[in-house]
């Protein structure tokens, strides 16, 4: 690229630290004045070898390492490790286990929620919208405290079941505490449909037409929004979903807007099934069921439903009492290309918000990167060569 | 004597130092009544003087590709001009320092040269968000700096002088606010776009351009462009209270007054979405020069017609 050209293309990089971004990821904008005319994303900064750290390690240790893939949506991650590791031992968890999986999970969705609604409005510059809902998401962390002792990593799931039980004063706390929370989620719903300054920057930006939210991948809440249904605890129900079902909630226009009522409206979900499941009184029986400590060689796909959209599990055993492969796919990864297809046309000051739109997660998706220079050499980095460059780098 | 006096209205009393100490005073004002409208608890109240003392003991550093005369030039002009502006102002309710006819022009026009020069601070500087929030400050500018002077003007017709004393004089005990509600309104939200406050912060909306134009400033520069920044929070309040709401006669009500309007302010500020740069000038374009121009066209012909 010659000077002039250069001089021409105005980039501005977000990323890789950005007050914008809580986690780093680079993304290089092209901008003629405010409109975005280009843009491109650069993952791979927080990769942490979870993948190959889980092959050293028995299955009952992994569920410790899985669980810590993501901050925000740990429960979820466990729930698909410990699907998976049942279906490969031949065992199903019992009934009562698999129901108060679906009450963590839950809530752990409620609490994922409320915390993305928060940092959404923190990016369109409405920091009391922000503060508000961050303190109500208090109450919902708290109960998962009460119940679990933890507010992240809950550590809800063992091998073959769940660690507690809840017993009625824990449940009712709960039901208290889903009170609350839907009187301020109605509130919410409120706000970002009427608020007519915060409309003018959801409503008709970052439109996502169902056919490209169907090409580009998408999934959870950003594919909901466009029309597009896919929700895993509707069509293929784990845990407790069978027993206690949810229903899937769509929008059609495909904004911002739109994806703000999705996940608003699913918190509704949240709640309803929630207390179905606690005033039902939960199915009786054992918590866990034995899970053999050696695995025979066998492979399997689990997919669950995290707070983001479709969370993918291919897991390998081979007979001993570690995984041969785990494969873990987050939601992030298949919704990032969205926002790159989506951010070009619209303003530097959307892209924040069309950034936030997804819920990116950006350690859970960054994978090991090979990075490819603009003549499609590849650079392969060896161990030693990697450790050479540390010693050089901080000499 | 006469020297003496003039010396301690310009360093000391109405102005200077206790005008920066005033200025820290409103700004923690406002950062606690923002926080306590967002359920926050808010800074002490030293916190203001303590950013400014901490940051002008830290090195300044002079980022590669910028003039570097310009770059610690530029803060000093914006205090210095804001200070001089608040020498035609009726501090604390007293008589202004210095008059005379047309001053209100030269207060308003040095009152918008902070933010004239941190356009120019951003431009200065070869950092992207610097020149993409010089870029939106400026055009911020164009788009308030109209409508707030005319809506300032809007008393100044109604006396019959641009005086700033005599417009004060004349407000004094009449409520401008209930005549001339426009001009109120674009008053005070003029205020509030020429102090870059939410919802008109995008020239600094962290999310997208980090610090905006003062990116790359740290230590003395970015002190003094703070201080610029609050001694022209004071100086604007203090005009629209002497013009829009009855006077300020004595220190009380100058202090009852301007604080009451720092608390509507602070909950505008509380109460918005940011709005984007293309948003902020159709707003002032199209609601606020019109609103202020209609209200001209009745005094106007109101005036005529009366005499």
């Amino acid at each position: 690229m010659n000077t002039t050209q250069q001089a021409e293309r105005f980039t501005i990089p977000i990323g890789p630290q950005h007050p914008a971004l809580k986690e780093p990821g680079h993304f290089a904008l092209t901008v003629d004045g405010e409109i975005v005319t280009s843009a491109s994303v650069r993952l791979g900064y927080v990769h942490r070898g979870i993948e190959k750290a889980v092959e050293e390690r028995t299955w009952v240790q992994n569920l410790y390492l899985l669980e810590r893939v993501c901050g925000i949506c740990s429960h979820i991650h466990a729930t698909a490790y410990c699907l998976g590791v049942e279906q490969l031992a031949g065992v199903t968890a019992p009934p009562r286990a698999q129901a108060i999986r679906e009450v963590v999970a839950e809530l752990e969705r409620i609490h994922s929620h409320m915390l993305w609604f928060g940092v959404a409005a923190h990016e369109a510059g409405f920091d009391t919208l922000f503060m508000y809902s961050w303190r109500d998401r208090e109450t919902v962390m708290n109960l998962l405290e009460g119940l679990t002792g933890n507010r992240v990593n809950y550590s809800a799931n063992v091998l073959g079941g769940v660690k507690f039980d809840i017993d009625s004063a824990q449940a009712d706390a709960i039901l208290s505490g889903l009170d609350f929370l839907e009187k301020r989620t109605h509130h919410y719903l409120d706000v970002v449909s009427t608020d007519l300054v915060f409309l003018r920057r959801t409503r008709g930006i970052g439109v996502m037409t169902r056919q490209q939210a169907e090409v580009l991948g998408a999934v959870g809440p950003t594919a909901r929004a466009s029309g597009v249904e896919r929700d895993i605890r509707v069509e293929a129900p784990y845990a407790g979903y069978s027993e206690y079902p949810v229903s899937i909630v769509m929008d059609t226009t495909g904004d911002l807007e739109a994806r703000f009522e999705v996940r608003i409206k699913e918190l509704f979900e949240s709640y309803r099934v929630i207390r179905r499941i606690l005033r039902d009184t939960l199915p009786p029986g054992d918590l866990t069921t034995r899970v053999p400590r050696r695995i025979k060689e066998n492979e399997t796909v689990i997919r669950v439903e995290a707070p983001r959209g479709e969370l993918f599990y291919f897991m390998k055993s081979n007979g001993t009492d570690m995984p041969e492969r785990i494969r873990v796919r987050t939601p992030t990864i298949c919704n990032m290309t969205s926002v790159i297809r989506l951010t070009v046309g619209h303003q530097l000051a959307d892209v924040p918000m069309i950034l936030v739109g997804i819920d990116p997660c950006f350690s859970c998706n960054d994978r090991t990167a090979v990075i490819q220079d603009s003549c499609g050499n590849r650079q392969h980095w060896t161990w030693e060569k990697l450790r050479q460059y540390g010693i050089e780098f901080y000499r | 004597m006469n020297t003496v006096l003039s010396l301690t209205a310009i360093l000391f009393f109405p102005s200077g130092l206790f005008l920066l100490a005033s200025g820290l005073l409103f700004e923690w004002a406002d950062r606690k009544l923002v926080a306590r409208f967002q359920n926050r608890v808010g800074p002490r109240w030293f916190q203001p003087l303590a950013d400014v003392v901490k940051l002008l003991a830290k090195e300044e550093i002079v980022p590669d590709g910028v003039h570097a005369g310009l770059f610690t030039g530029l803060p000093i002009v914006a205090l210095a001009s804001v200070l001089t502006a608040a020498l035609y102002a009726p501090l604390v309710g007293l008589p202004p320092s210095y008059s005379f006819p047309g001053d209100l022009i030269v207060t308003v026009y040095l009152l918008s040269l902070p933010t004239l020069c941190v356009g120019l601070a951003g431009a200065n500087t070869i950092d992207r968000f610097s020149l993409i929030g010089a870029t939106r400050a400026l055009t911020q500018l164009f788009s308030y700096e109209a409508p707030f002077l005319l809506a300032l003007l809007g008393p100044a017709i109604v006396t019959g002088s641009w005086q700033i004393d005599e417009v004060m004089r004349a407000a004094n005990g009449r409520w401008l606010l209930l005549t001339q509600p426009f001009g109120f309104v674009v008053a005070v939200i003029g205020l509030m776009g020429k102090l870059e406050l939410p919802p008109f912060d995008a020239p600094e909306a962290e999310t997208e351009v980090v610090a905006g134009a003062l990116t790359e400033y740290s230590g003395r520069g970015l002190a003094l462009f703070h201080l610029a920044k609050d001694v022209c929070l004071v100086v604007g309040l203090t005009l629209i209270a002497a013009f829009y709401l009855g006077g300020v006669p004595n220190p009380l009500v100058y202090f009852g007054k301007t604080l009451v309007l720092l608390l509507g302010i602070a909950g505008l500020q509380s109460l918005f979405a940011r709005l984007r740069i293309d948003q902020t000038v159709s707003l002032w374009w199209r609601y606020g020069t019109l609103l202020v121009l209609a209200q001209w066209f009745v005094m106007i012909a109101w005036k005529v017609l009366v005499s």
